[in-house]
């Protein structure tokens, strides 16, 4: 017992002389981090791209765009169109299959119902995957602390055994224990970041298309009378 | 309304590859910083030899006087200074003292080379008897630097025949030297042994007092008679707790007689022992 004693602690031989249950704790945190920066990323780019076509086709329709010529693009399958452009789609085409009949009401009911089912649909894509996040933000902390609780529990267990009892003893199991916490954590916080980001920006894509929606209704009134 | 479906389904989402990309980079940037971006082990520091010089070595300053005195360099002497040199300036010193001369005696042989040169120009279109006289001159020169340097050579001869003798006797010295430590180290070997005997006999028969914090230390003086028996025990340190001072004292007084070497003229080291206990082996 003197001074220059060296422990090994690399996070290497922490990990691998952990007990089986802190393992398989680590290796499940470990899937969970993977897959919920996987959903971060692809979310981020949904999500911009979603905003970058709105942004381009809200520019195009309020310059005052030929709306049948807009409606043309939008059903071209080449053309690579955004969430706005199918609720657009949607709306129009139920419009001018109703143009013959002649109370104008019910013309206008139909229409708003398609863009809704389209709105809806559009926002359960853009949402999806956003409850993966929270999930992963609220509960892998949890799982964490359980392995943590475990490897605790087990080194002080083994403290049992020895009649006399240091610090040292219970230390690296402590450390290869604490390990657990600190995946939740990595895992957990990003998460939870990303998740109330996405949920914001989420909410204002909505916001934009239903007023998008109610003007769209607007002008078709107008222009079916 | 199912063309719409198939219309969503033709484009898929941007980006999915990527995301598995940067995601996994994210991982590995993590990993890798915990790996060697904290320092996981603890060490002490180690400890280190310093020497301390009030001035370094100069050995560049004799060399330097040296040019304006003689025209052309002197074979020997370089040879020998720099070896003087060598020895001089312990290893430790910084390294630059040593390359130093080597840079100076470059630049003092380049020196002379365009003197040599320049003269001999003149003089051949100017008078050849003082040439000549100068190329005797020189060659004296040479014949007396070429004496000099035999003498020192003998001289060195005769120095480092001194020093193998010195060596020679330094040898035979070491070797006597060497048997006589075998000797005092197979007897202090047989004393380490039976010291440590003791102390385990000691320790097996400790109560140790439980949870004592650290690793306390108890210091005895023990009074031992032939055969083992103990005449009187002190405590010369106490390790600060009373309880743990009082179960070593007991268990020396219960672990009597004491394993003592069989030779008797070993006893004289045992008669006033030293028991230092750790409340951790």
């Amino acid at each position: 017992m003197n001074a220059t004693i060296t422990q090994d602690m690399s996070l290497l031989y922490l990990i691998s002389s952990a007990s089986l249950p802190v393992q398989l704790v680590m290796a499940l945190l470990l899937v969970t981090s993977l897959l919920s920066w996987w959903y971060i990323f692809r979310k981020l780019f949904v999500i911009k791209y979603a905003i970058k076509q709105s942004n381009e086709f809200e520019d195009v329709f309020w310059r005052g765009a030929d709306l049948d010529a807009l409606y043309q693009r939008a059903g071209n399958a080449r053309y690579p169109g955004g969430s706005m452009e199918r609720i657009f789609e949607a709306g129009f085409r139920e419009f001018n299959k109703h143009q013959s009949d002649a109370n104008q009401s019910a013309v206008m009911a139909g229409t708003r119902r398609a863009m809704r089912a389209t709105f809806q649909r559009e926002m359960d894509k853009l949402e999806s995957h956003l409850s993966f996040l929270a999930t992963v933000g609220s509960v892998s902390p949890y799982i964490g602390l359980f392995g943590t609780v475990w490897g605790i529990m087990n080194s002080f267990r083994s403290l049992s055994n020895v009649t006399q009892a240091t610090i040292a003893h219970v230390a690296p199991g402590i450390a290869e224990a604490l390990i657990a916490t600190a995946m939740g954590l990595f895992a957990a916080i990003p998460a939870v970041i990303a998740y109330n980001r996405y949920a914001s920006d989420t909410d204002q894509l909505a916001t934009r298309y239903e007023s998008f929606m109610e003007e769209l209704s607007n002008v078709l009134q107008r222009r079916g009378v | 309304m199912s063309a719409m479906v198939l219309r969503n389904s033709s484009h898929p989402e941007p980006g999915k590859f990527l995301a598995s990309v940067l995601a996994l980079l994210v991982h590995v940037i993590f990993v890798v910083f915990m790996f060697f971006g904290l320092n996981w082990k603890t060490q002490a520091p180690e400890g280190m030899v310093v020497d301390l010089w009030h001035d370094l070595p100069q050995p560049v300053q004799p060399i330097i006087k040296q040019p304006p005195v003689k025209t052309e360099p002197s074979q020997p002497k370089p040879a020998q200074q720099p070896a003087q040199e060598k020895t001089l300036p312990p290893k430790i010193a910084s390294p630059s003292p040593p390359k130093k001369p080597e840079i100076v005696r470059k630049e003092k042989k380049e020196e002379p080379k365009p003197v040599a040169e320049k003269e001999p120009a003149e003089e051949m279109q100017k008078e050849n008897d003082q040439e000549k006289q100068r190329e005797k001159e020189s060659e004296e020169e040479k014949q007396r630097e070429q004496e000099k340097a035999e003498k020192a050579e003998t001289q060195r001869l005769q120095r480092e025949q001194a020093l193998q003798q010195q060596r020679e006797q330094e040898a035979l010295a070491a070797q006597h030297e060497a048997q006589q430590a075998a000797e005092r180290a197979r007897i202090m070997s047989e004393i380490a042994k039976y010291k440590a005997m003791i102390l385990t006999k000691v320790r097996s028969r400790i109560v140790m007092p439980p949870d004592l914090p650290g690793n306390p230390m108890a210091e005895f003086s023990v009074t031992l008679l032939p055969g083992g028996d103990i005449l009187d025990v002190q405590l010369r340190k106490s390790s600060g707790y009373a309880s743990f001072d009082s179960a070593v004292e007991r268990a020396i007084f219960l672990s009597k007689p004491l394993p003592l070497p069989p030779n008797p003229a070993l006893f004289r080291e045992f008669r006033n022992l030293n028991i230092t206990v750790h409340y951790h082996e």
